[in-house]
């Protein structure tokens, strides 16, 4: 389990099969597929008008208030807009008309990946990948610390920044409760060009590819959504080059949680390390400081007894000394004695 | 000892120092009021494209690595031997400790809901988040702080017994100081692993974690330098080290922070190199790049190692200030600065007043409770019936 | 069985924090077992 790594700096073109489409994350060894049979929406941006009726629909359907700029207003387009605490969905132009090009428009919304970043940065574990393929939030739980918001590729999640009390992590919910009864996502019924389609994830890649075979001048060579980041639930077809339409390409097929939670695998083996080693450099440290202090007790003790010795000798020095001086003195007096008794014994 | 006191020699409350922290606090109290009753937009620049800000970037992110002089002392002190430091154990330990608690302070700030933070332990656990890592860590860690910084409240207090129970944990606190600081400085940089299009390649790195690690020994060993700076000064009359003494400590932190920023420069080529952006050093956001890693990384690297040789404490001390906004500055670039460096210029960040007072209403609580802790318990000082530990 | 690798993850890294966790209480009554004797040895 290392860290991989990975050019992405206008690295790889992540199309027309170029790479295998087996990737082994790299979080673990095993590959995962995800739920079988779980559902997506194709967004076909050839065919979209810009008429907006998809934001009206999400608005409705989530009870949220409709967007303030009517169907038919071009205005809107002047900027670039993105998703917000009440608008789940948006359409932006991206491309103007000329003459002999139509204006190109894209939808956004919470993508629905196969393997969710925003659920894998959690700390609570927030946000579940259905098996029918939306990502569900539960409010319930959330802490509001918005690393998911931070972390979506795809910047699709928005915040309740008004909200002391309980405020929310809001975004598409693929109109989860419409699906659970078999209706179509709102989106996908409001559309009057046929711009959405909804469906099971793995027809549409087929339907996608299809259409592609059939015109392929009309085209860009590539389902966007089939293997990026491990791919989304969202597909897209698109005239125009991906990264025009602010679509990250050429980014690996690794999804998100294994990229960023493969570093996850090396905090384990610090935990069962470390204590090991770091006894081991306490031990070295006192065994270092106890052999330091028995080399000073012993030099210590040799610098005693040498000093002792020392002692000792000058102490008999003195002694012998002593000794020598106090014999002279004797003899000096007994000689002395000796002489005035001869001198008395003479007169 | 006049000087040193909440009151001054006329026994007036309304002392320079305290009427400029007072109103600092205040204003703090009173933004984070609004804060809490009217949510976040209304005191942040907050929005949906940038979720976090100044709060993350500087009382987490930043605060983290400068609050790390507490594992880096007592690791080598306590595990490595090195009992020439023990003086600036306990001043270490004390920053790190308001440190994390800033931190903490500071989450509650951010937070949507912050009356859920044990959420992640009590409620439902989220363990694939590095976020989730980070929060166990530093709440343990916090722990491991508070039962280190006891020593000195209770000599303050007399209390014997306790201290000698206390005394004796130092060991096993160390060593999982460290386990945890090891952790979660890697992880908080970890946090950006998930974010490869919207940090900017010359930060983006898998090695983040590793720069971020050791970074932040960096920020540790400045900021002991820094403190000792004030402290030294402030509290000169509890002072027992020699000036020789104290001089020599300064100079070996002087010495290890030089090989630490060497390491640390290393580290950052390979991850270019790895990568192989060195053409990246040519654009505008290669000269910010260079900005901050010559400016910030190899200068006081330079400084430290002259420092150290030539024995000179002012460059030491330059090295030091200039290694911590270097490691500020790493942390804003990552996470608003060179962090959706590809947004529209419309939609990007920068921290409101509002933001900006918060933040240094923290700093100033975590001075005024470092002050009044230096000023009564034996933190600059070992007091005479407790001989040093180990 | 898990059809994600976030579910795979959020299970296997959740049973290895409670591994590690108990490991470290484990490691340190090893430690005392096994470091118990020395302090009777005459001090050096």
């Amino acid at each position: 389990m290392t860290i991989s790594r990975r050019g992405f700096v206008g690295g790889l073109v992540a199309g027309a099969g170029a790479l295998s489409t087996s990737s082994a994350e790299a979080g673990t060894i095993e590959h995962f597929e995800g739920y079988p049979g779980r559902y997506g929406l194709l967004h076909d941006t050839t065919l979209c008008v810009g008429c907006r009726s998809c934001e009206v629909a999400c608005a409705e359907v989530n009870a949220q208030p409709k967007p303030s700029q009517s169907i038919g207003d071009q205005s809107v387009f002047t900027t670039v807009r993105r998703t917000t605490d009440t608008a789940f969905t948006v359409v932006n132009r991206y491309q103007e008309a000329d003459d002999d090009k139509p204006p190109v428009y894209r939808k956004l919304q919470c993508m629905h990946c196969n393997e969710p970043c925003c659920a894998a940065v959690c700390l609570v574990h927030a946000f579940t990948k259905t098996p029918e393929g939306p990502i569900l939030y539960d409010p319930e739980v959330c802490i509001g610390c918005r690393y998911c918001i931070m972390a979506c590729p795809y910047y699709a999640l928005a915040y309740d920044y008004d909200n002391p009390i309980d405020p929310q992590v809001l975004r598409c919910t693929m109109c989860y409760p419409r699906i659970k009864e078999g209706l179509n996502p709102g989106c996908a019924d409001a559309c009057p060009v046929g711009a959405i389609t909804y469906g099971r994830r793995e027809d549409l890649i087929e339907v996608a590819r299809e259409r592609i075979r059939k015109f392929p001048d009309r085209y860009i060579n590539h389902v966007f959504g089939e293997h990026e980041f491990g791919g989304t639930s969202w597909l897209m077809l698109s005239g125009i080059p991906f990264s025009e339409l602010d679509l990250n390409e050429g980014v690996t097929h690794e999804s998100l949680p294994a990229i960023g939670t493969s570093y996850l695998s090396v905090v384990p083996l610090i935990v069962t390390i470390y204590p090991g080693l770091l006894a081991a450099f306490y031990a070295f440290t006192r065994r270092k400081d106890k052999l330091a202090k028995q080399e000073l007790d012993t030099a210590l003790g040799e610098a005693r007894e040498q000093a002792q010795e020392e002692m000792k000798a000058g102490l008999q020095k003195a002694a012998e000394k002593a000794k020598k001086e106090r014999e002279k003195a004797v003899e000096t007096a007994v000689g002395k004695a000796l002489a005035e008794q001869q001198k008395e014994g003479s007169s | 000892m006049s000087e040193a006191t909440l009151r001054d020699e006329r026994g007036g409350i309304f002392t320079p120092f305290n009427l400029v922290t007072g109103v600092i606090l205040l204003g703090g109290a009173i933004i984070l009021t609004i804060r809490f009753t009217t949510g976040l937009a209304s005191t942040t620049n907050l929005s949906n494209t940038n979720p976090w800000g100044l709060w993350i970037g500087f009382d987490v992110m930043a605060g983290v690595a400068l609050a790390a002089g507490g594992f880096v002392i007592s690791s080598a002190v306590f595990l490595f031997g090195m009992k020439e430091y023990s003086p600036v154990v306990r001043p270490a330990l004390l920053t790190g400790f308001l440190g994390y608690a800033l931190v903490v302070l500071g989450l509650l700030a951010d937070l949507g809901r912050p009356w859920r933070l044990p959420f992640p332990f009590i409620k439902q656990a989220g363990p694939t988040s590095p976020l989730f890592e980070v929060s166990l860590c530093v709440a343990l860690y916090l722990t491991v702080l508070l039962i280190e910084t006891t020593p000195a409240v209770f000599e303050w207090l007399g209390l014997k017994w306790w201290r000698r129970l206390v005394g004796q944990l130092t060991i096993v606190l160390t060593i999982f100081g460290l386990i945890l600081s090891t952790m979660h400085q890697s992880t908080l940089g970890a946090m950006y692993m998930v974010t490869p299009t919207k940090l900017h390649p010359l930060w983006y790195s898998p090695h983040i974690p590793v720069q971020f690690f050791i970074s932040a020994v960096a920020a540790g060993i400045s900021m002991i330098i820094i403190e000792g700076l004030f402290s030294h000064r402030a509290f000169h009359h509890q002072v027992q080290i020699s000036n020789e003494q104290f001089r020599g400590i300064n100079f070996g932190l002087a010495k290890g922070g030089a090989v630490v920023l060497a390491t640390y420069i290393a580290v950052k080529v390979v991850a270019l190199s790895l990568e192989n952006e060195w053409r990246l050093l040519g654009t505008s956001w290669g000269m910010w790049y260079l900005v901050e890693i010559m400016g910030f990384v190899v200068v006081p690297c330079i400084l430290f190692a002259v420092a150290y040789r030539e024995r000179r404490l002012g460059l030491a001390r330059v090295a030091a200030a200039l290694t911590v906004i270097g490691v500020v500055l790493n942390r804003f670039n990552v996470t608003f600065i060179a962090f959706n460096w590809k947004v529209p210029h419309e939609m990007r960040y920068a921290p409101a007043w509002t933001e900006i007072w918060v933040t240094v209403s923290l700093i100033t609580l975590a001075v005024v409770v470092f002050r009044w802790a230096a000023n009564r318990m034996p933190i600059m000082y070992e007091h005479p019936e407790f001989p040093a530990m180990h | 069985m898990f059809y994600t690798l976030v579910d795979f993850l959020t299970h296997t890294e959740g049973v290895t924090y409670i591994l590690i966790g108990v490991f470290l209480l484990v490691f340190l009554s090893f430690w005392r077992y096994l470091t118990e004797r020395e302090k009777n040895e005459k001090p050096g």
